[in-house]
């Protein structure tokens, strides 16, 4: 009677339980006889970043991650198999590719630049520049039936991998596939995103040395171009650059989207580059891109959403300018510098060239060889 | 062998209950209660970069959020807290068009009853406030980092941002940027609104942005160049101890 409780108890517990389907059976697909151990992975990240966001629905796992590395760097993604994830996102460019627009497999430019996957992970409010993708799941799946960029189907993608030689024993050690048949694009997204997650800072960088407690780190121009890139240069008589309103917290963006100033309009509908307003299709969404880390941004020029700046000095030279006036343009593009007395409207006075190279030597700081360098995220083939 | 028995018979008990739901008779009941955050402007929905009337000129907003601390529910002497932190931002990027965006937010198991008015601390309490983002879990409200600013060592409470048009030629060319933060200019305001918590009563907190910058009757000078942003400067928070003074009075509490 009473171990009759005992086992209603656990079987309680078993009907809150979501099950499993029961698995399928023998067929030549099979994949069962693999051994299916999955060990969770605990992402490595410095102790001063905040936590990194994980879906519930794509845990990490090791055998995961290595899947996803894998796929990453494999050009069989590609209709003629010569073009990878890792073609536009190599580990020495922080995971671009340094083209100011990527190219296709096709020899079509496309017409952004690739964006760092740096601290991808906490990238919470939309993908690419134009945020057309909410989560890494679903961005990893566009690129391969972009024509401009792999030009090739998923469903040719799948039947590779499942006649691959090793691709179904590692399907099956990452999501405990029963059959060579359950590989689909979005387990093979869903792997993708997991390595792309665990591509965190490593910490290392001058600007984390000095974050540390090391105040030594920075020299002084480097500290000036810090109190200047975040607004904290008043008491020394350093104007305000007001770099962090868009590329704050310890990533260096808050991933948020903007019209950064660069070009001069007549009206909206008239940018080239609509951007996050190809979108939404708001018109003061034209014109508006994500704002991408600055973690590293001294190995992922050229600049800009189309690569149009070579050197972090045309960067800093052009918001120094502040904008061009258009209506959707950020307010704090108006504010860089100093308060010009007896301006009416208030204009700012921008950067002298010494102290736009102060922010550009700060910018230096926040490269994190370390992290390209990790073995563990280089490419596995 | 008996305490693992015993063990058995008591998560049975407790997972038999959690299966179905059945609640604790000797707990008094409660509800989820519905807040919805809402921004407005002259008492309208406000809607990002549309002209707005401000005295002589016109002004435009594009972004408007606030941590909000300490939501409490009262009835006389006694008090129910039922949130101590949200952050509500009524102008996502990923929003599908200009309208300030609606924020509902639940509090679960607030207990049943008829409140004498709700207080709302403006911005982040100062224990909450003396932590950083990477104190929190990642879907915290505190855990934004883009809400943080190391030159005050302070989260921001409150920003509005927009545009005024001082000289009436369509170009918009005067910046204004309202970031509020540190312990200095953390505010609350009770309202004596009569709020009745029951199963799916709701309730609306409204903020009304001219009235933000309507200072003791009287619009704030935008033509005024300090008065076109809280100053970066760390130790000048004049702009924005005038403004989140003012929080109160532009908020409207209904049921």
């Amino acid at each position: 009677m009473v171990p009759g409780l005992a086992v209603l108890g656990l079987a309680l517990f078993s009907t809150c339980e979501k099950t499993d389907p029961p698995p399928a059976g023998p067929d030549n697909d099979d994949l069962t006889s693999i051994p299916y151990n999955p060990k969770p992975y605990t992402i490595v990240k410095p102790a001063h970043f905040p936590d990194i966001p994980v879906p519930s629905d794509n845990p990490l796992t090791v055998d995961g991650i290595q899947l996803g590395r894998r796929l990453f760097y494999d050009p069989i993604l590609s209709a003629d198999s010569t073009q990878a994830c890792a073609s536009c996102h190599l580990p020495q460019g922080s995971f671009t590719d340094n083209k100011a627009v990527s190219v296709g497999i096709d020899g079509i430019f496309g017409r952004r630049s690739s964006m760092s996957l740096l601290n991808i992970a906490y990238a919470t409010n939309g993908l690419f520049w134009d945020g057309r993708s909410a989560t890494l799941e679903d961005q990893a799946l566009r690129p391969v039936e972009d024509p401009i960029e792999m030009h090739n189907t998923w469903a040719n993608v799948v039947t590779k991998l499942k006649q691959h030689d090793s691709y179904p024993e590692y399907f099956r050690k990452a999501f405990g596939i029963s059959s060579k048949k359950n590989i689909t694009k979005e387990l093979a997204a869903k792997a993708i995103a997991q390595f792309e997650r665990i591509l965190i800072s490593s910490g290392s960088s001058k600007y984390d040395v000095y974050l540390q407690g090391d105040l030594d780190a920075l020299d002084d121009d480097e500290k000036d171009g810090r109190s200047m890139f975040f607004d904290e240069g008043g008491p020394l008589g350093l104007p305000d650059a007001q770099c962090f309103h868009c590329h704050g917290g310890i990533t260096l963006t808050g991933n948020q989207y903007f019209n950064n100033g660069l070009d001069s309009v007549a009206k909206l509908e008239d940018f080239k580059d609509k951007g996050r307003g190809d979108v939404s299709g708001n018109p003061y969404d034209f014109g508006k891109f994500r704002a991408p880390t600055l973690r590293n941004i001294a190995l992922t020029g050229p600049y800009m959403h189309d690569g149009r700046f070579k050197t972090l000095n045309e960067v800093v030279a052009h918001y120094s300018q502040n904008g061009k006036g258009v209506i959707n343009e950020d307010p704090f593009i108006r504010q860089v510098g100093k308060p010009i007395l007896g301006s009416n409207p208030v204009q700012y006075s921008g950067l002298t060239p010494a102290q736009q190279q102060a922010v550009v030597k700060f910018l230096n700081t926040l490269t994190d060889t370390q992290f390209i360098n990790n073995p563990d995220i280089r490419n596995p083939f | 062998m008996k305490n693992l028995i015993g063990a058995g018979m008591l998560a049975g008990i407790f997972l038999l209950s959690a299966c179905n739901g059945t609640p604790d008779p000797a707990l008094p009941p409660s509800s989820n209660f519905t807040v919805t955050f809402k921004a407005r402007y002259d008492g309208q929905p406000l809607e990002k970069y549309k002209n707005y009337g401000y005295g002589s000129y016109p002004v435009l907003f594009n972004r408007f959020n606030t941590y909000l601390s300490d939501i409490t529910l009262l009835k006389g002497a006694e008090e129910i807290r039922i949130s101590d932190i949200e952050w509500v931002d009524f102008t996502p990027d990923l929003a599908p068009n200009n309208l300030a965006v609606d924020v509902p937010i639940t509090f679960k198991n607030v207990p049943d009853g008829d409140y004498t008015g709700i207080r709302i601390g403006y911005g982040v309490r100062p224990d909450l406030n003396a932590k950083r983002p990477n104190n929190f879990a990642s879907t915290h409200p505190l855990s934004r980092e883009n809400e943080y600013w190391l030159g005050w060592d302070s989260y921001i409470f409150t920003k509005v941002e927009g545009k005024a048009d001082l000289d009436n030629s369509g170009a918009f060319a005067t910046s204004l940027v309202y970031h509020c933060g540190s312990d200095a200019v953390y505010r609350t305001f009770s309202f004596n609104t009569p709020i009745t918590v029951q199963q799916g009563a709701t309730a609306t907190v409204t903020f009304d942005l001219k009235k933000f910058l309507t200072i003791n009757g009287t619009l704030f000078d935008l033509s005024i160049p300090g008065n076109q942003l809280t100053s970066n400067d760390v130790g000048n928070v004049v702009v924005a101890t005038i403004l989140m003074d003012n929080f109160g009075n532009a908020t409207t509490v209904n049921q």
